[in-house]
Order: structure tokens, then sequence, then C-alpha cells
């Protein structure tokens, strides 16, 4: 794999799909500001329509969502067998085990990261998904 | 020991005997033949009687007794009653002792179920107690996300555009308490784990050394900040099938916490290990104030703080030994301390190699 010292990823356009309004606005504050296009979605099931109806570089998920969680997009992604077919960096507040987040790499998602989320650590974690 | 049975049987054996030899010597030694011979067979229906009375007593006495014994050492068994030991009887005296058994194994059934309702009550309260701390502690972590991710953003330079040097020492402020906050979410999480057994653990094949060298490094500012010495004291080529992250996790807690223990200027704090066949013995120690023998045994207890008084210096959430202990029990080893007031302070944990 060959690395890279590239400090600004290519503009992409990203998916955000949490519950929380606060997160998702913080996000789209600072992937804007990195020249990124944002799109949010509330809940799992307005995300999953997204996902279907539009292309998306990178899809951000939080795993845990009222209802329609982030595992269920997941699961209806893998059914439908294109999971694969995305870029999808989950978000979790550590109520799950590392086993199980190795376990849905496994399965086919890119990333996940810890929340808090480091700002940082998310721009690096885009730099290599453009790479790529 | 002695069964009322045999006794009843052996008594009135011997004196149907007596009864009976009687009648005999009687017979013969009597002078009128017909005489001898009505006391020869009264002495044979008298030793026969003896004999058939002696069955019946010993089967309206010793029988229920005996199942009454059965039943008892059953219950004691089983804390049931078992079927198939009810006593019909006339002898009051046995009748009553029935009643009165009876009557405490009802008792004694009843005092179990109430306490195992209440046992079942407490279980379900403590799951209800860790899964509320468990929602509360989520609840709190959320709103870290935006406000670390918009202090991340302040912190950048021209990002969110130029900030004053006032400002710039008021996002640090604000970022060090913050962090202090998710610190304590994070130790209430790890509890929580604990507690329910959810803890993992990555074990990987470890070298000791390197793993002291770089928590030293990650503490040396702190040390140097503090002006104390910290400093390394173990044996070489130590492997060690561990987790390391959680070795780190133990060390960080007891070096801060003897960091926050020594005096500046005289403080020293001495991290190690010591290689013991099939583990390695880990310490930490400091020649601070020490803890009391009396609050040696409380400070792994969860939320303990050696010092309450409102005025304390420390300001811990009374969950870093607790958490140490939980570790090091869950890699299968031991945590104990050893200390002498105002002269120093060892805590050891011992760690099986695989």
């Amino acid at each position: 794999m060959k690395k890279t010292q590239k400090e600004e990823s290519k503009k992409m356009k990203i998916l955000i799909v949490d519950d929380n309004e606060q997160i998702t606005k913080m996000l789209t504050t600072f992937l804007e500001l990195k020249g990124h296009q944002c799109t949010i979605a509330n809940d799992g099931n307005e995300g999953l329509s997204q996902i279907k109806e539009n292309i998306y570089d990178v899809i951000l998920l939080d795993l845990a969502m009222p209802e329609f969680d982030g595992y269920s997009v997941i699961k209806n992604l893998e059914d439908s067998n294109t999971l694969k077919d995305h870029k999808i960096i989950v978000f979790t507040a550590s109520t799950i085990t590392q086993d199980e987040l190795e376990n849905l790499v496994k399965r086919g998602v890119t990333a996940y990261l810890l929340k808090p989320i480091d700002i940082d650590l998310l721009h690096s974690k885009l730099v290599e998904i453009a790479d790529l | 020991m002695l069964s009322i049975k045999y006794t009843l049987f052996s008594v009135s054996g011997v004196s149907s005997f007596i009864i009976f030899y009687m009648g005999v010597v009687n017979f013969l030694t009597s002078a009128d033949e017909s005489t001898g011979m009505i006391l020869l067979i009264f002495s044979i229906f008298v030793a026969i009687g003896t004999l058939l009375a002696t069955v019946h007593i010993s089967k309206i006495i010793t029988e229920p007794i005996e199942k009454l014994a059965k039943s008892m050492s059953e219950f004691s068994k089983t804390n049931k009653r078992a079927k198939g030991y009810e006593i019909k009887t006339n002898v009051s005296e046995i009748f009553q002792l029935n009643e009165d058994f009876t009557s405490m194994e009802e008792k004694v059934e009843k005092t179990i179920t109430v306490q195992n309702e209440y046992v079942e009550k407490l279980k379900d309260m403590d799951r209800k107690k860790i899964e509320f701390s468990s929602m509360v502690s989520h609840e709190l972590k959320t709103p870290l996300v935006p406000i670390l991710g918009y202090i991340q953003m302040l912190q950048k330079e021209n990002f969110l555009g130029d900030l004053n040097d006032k400002q710039i020492d008021a996002v640090n402020e604000i970022y060090i308490s913050t962090l202090k906050l998710q610190r304590l979410i994070g130790d209430i999480l790890t509890t929580q784990k604990l507690d329910l057994g959810k803890l993992d653990f990555n074990k990987e094949n470890t070298n000791v050394s390197d793993l002291l060298l770089s928590i030293l490094k990650e503490f040396k500012p702190i040390a140097l900040e503090k002006n104390i010495i910290l400093e390394m004291d173990y044996d070489e080529n130590i492997h060690i099938l561990t987790d390391k992250d959680r070795i780190n996790q133990v060390f960080s807690n007891l070096i801060k916490n003897a960091i926050d223990f020594v005096s500046a200027k005289t403080g020293i704090v001495t991290i190690g290990a010591k290689d013991q066949d099939d583990h390695v013995e880990f310490f930490v120690s400091d020649n601070g104030q020490g803890i009391s023998a009396d609050k040696q045994s409380e400070i792994f207890k969860k939320f303990y703080q050696i010092d309450t008084s409102t005025s304390r210096k420390r300001s811990g959430s009374g969950l870093g030994l607790a958490i140490c202990k939980g570790i090091v029990e869950g890699l299968g080893g031991k945590i104990r301390v050893e200390s002498e007031e105002n002269v120093k302070t060892t805590f050891f944990f011992n760690i099986p190699k695989n």
C-alpha cells in the first residue's frame, strides 16, 4: 500500500446519518470547511433511502439510533448485496466491544470511530478513503 | 445408638422367656400335676401375649417415629416436605410431635420463599441500577461529541476565524475540563463493564521493558512539571502474553495516584517489573504520605476517597483502584498494597505470563 503525506483530501460527497442534530451540525461545519459536500439523514430509514437514491463517496453512520439503527442499515445493504459498494465509517459510543467492531469491518464496513469523535482522526480516515 | 424397636423387643423377649421359664419350673416342681399343667399353659399364653403386645406397641409407636425421622431428614436435605410420609396415629404424644413438626416445616418453607423473593428483587434492582447508569453515562457521552468537535475546530489556527490570546486560553481551559469529564464518564463505563463481566481483553505477546518504557515516556512530562523523580526498576527480557493496553491502564491509574501523593521536589515514584516463574510482578511505589493500615482494605472499593474533606487537593472519581483491581483480576492476577505512613507505599500486581 502506498503511503501518503497528503494533508488535504479530495472534495467528497458525504452522507451523515445520525439522530443527534448537534452532532450532525458540528460534523457538517467541519466537513464543509474542509471543502466536502454534506447531506444529512436524521434516522436509519432516511439514510437508507438516500443511500439507494444517490451516490456518496463516504457514509458516516451512527450505530445507536432509535428504531432503525446503524446495524439495520448495514444489514439491509448486506441483504441486497450492496454493502461493499459503499465506503461506510460507523460511530459508536463504546457500548459495543472491540470484537464486534472488528466483525463489522470483516463484514464490509470501511472503518469505525469511537465517540467522542476526534475530528482530526475523521479527517485522516477520509484522506485514506480518498486515496484507496 | 439405641433403637426403641430393638429395646422393646429384647425387653419383651426376655420377660416372655422368664415367664415361660417360671411356668416350666413350676410344672416340674409342682406336686399336683394338673395345677402344674394349668400354670404351664397359663405361662405360655402370657409369654405369647407379651410378644403380641410388643409387636402392637412397636407398630403404633416406633413406626410413626421412624417415618417422622425419615421425613425430617428428607426435609433437612431439600427444604421441602416430601410426599409419602403422612402419619396416622392415635398416640397423643406422637400426634403432637407430628403437628409441631408440620407447622415448623411450613414456617421454614414460607421463610425460604420470602427470602428467595427478596433475593430476586435485589438482583432485579441491581440489574436496573446498572442499566440505568449505563444509559446515563451514554447520554452524558453524546453531548461531548459536539463539544469536543467544536473545541478542536477552535484550536485549529484560522479554521473558524482567528482567536485572540485570551480566547485561546479560554478554549484551552474548556478543553482540559472537557477531557476530565470525558475521563470520568469513561471510568464509570469501564466500572459498569467490569460489573457486568463485559470488559474484553485482547491478549498479545508483550515485551515488558518496552511496555514500561512507553509508560515512562507518557508520564515523564507530568513528573517534570511537578518536579519529582519518575524512575524504572525491572528485570531484563520478560515476555508476557497479556492485554498491554489494560496493563497500561492499571499503571496509569497507579502512577497518577502516586504523583498526587508525593511532595514536589522530594517525591520519587518508581515503576517496575520482576520476573517470578510463571508470572510477572509489576509494581508502582512512591515515598508519599502513605495509607494507614485501616484504610488499606478499603481503597479498592468503588467510590472510596482517602481524603473525603471538601478541601481535599485531589479530585478523582474514586473509581481508579476499583478499575485496577477489576482489570488485574480479569487478567487472572492479584493486586495488593504495602504501605508505611509517611515513608513508602507500593502497589504490587501479579499477572500470569500465559
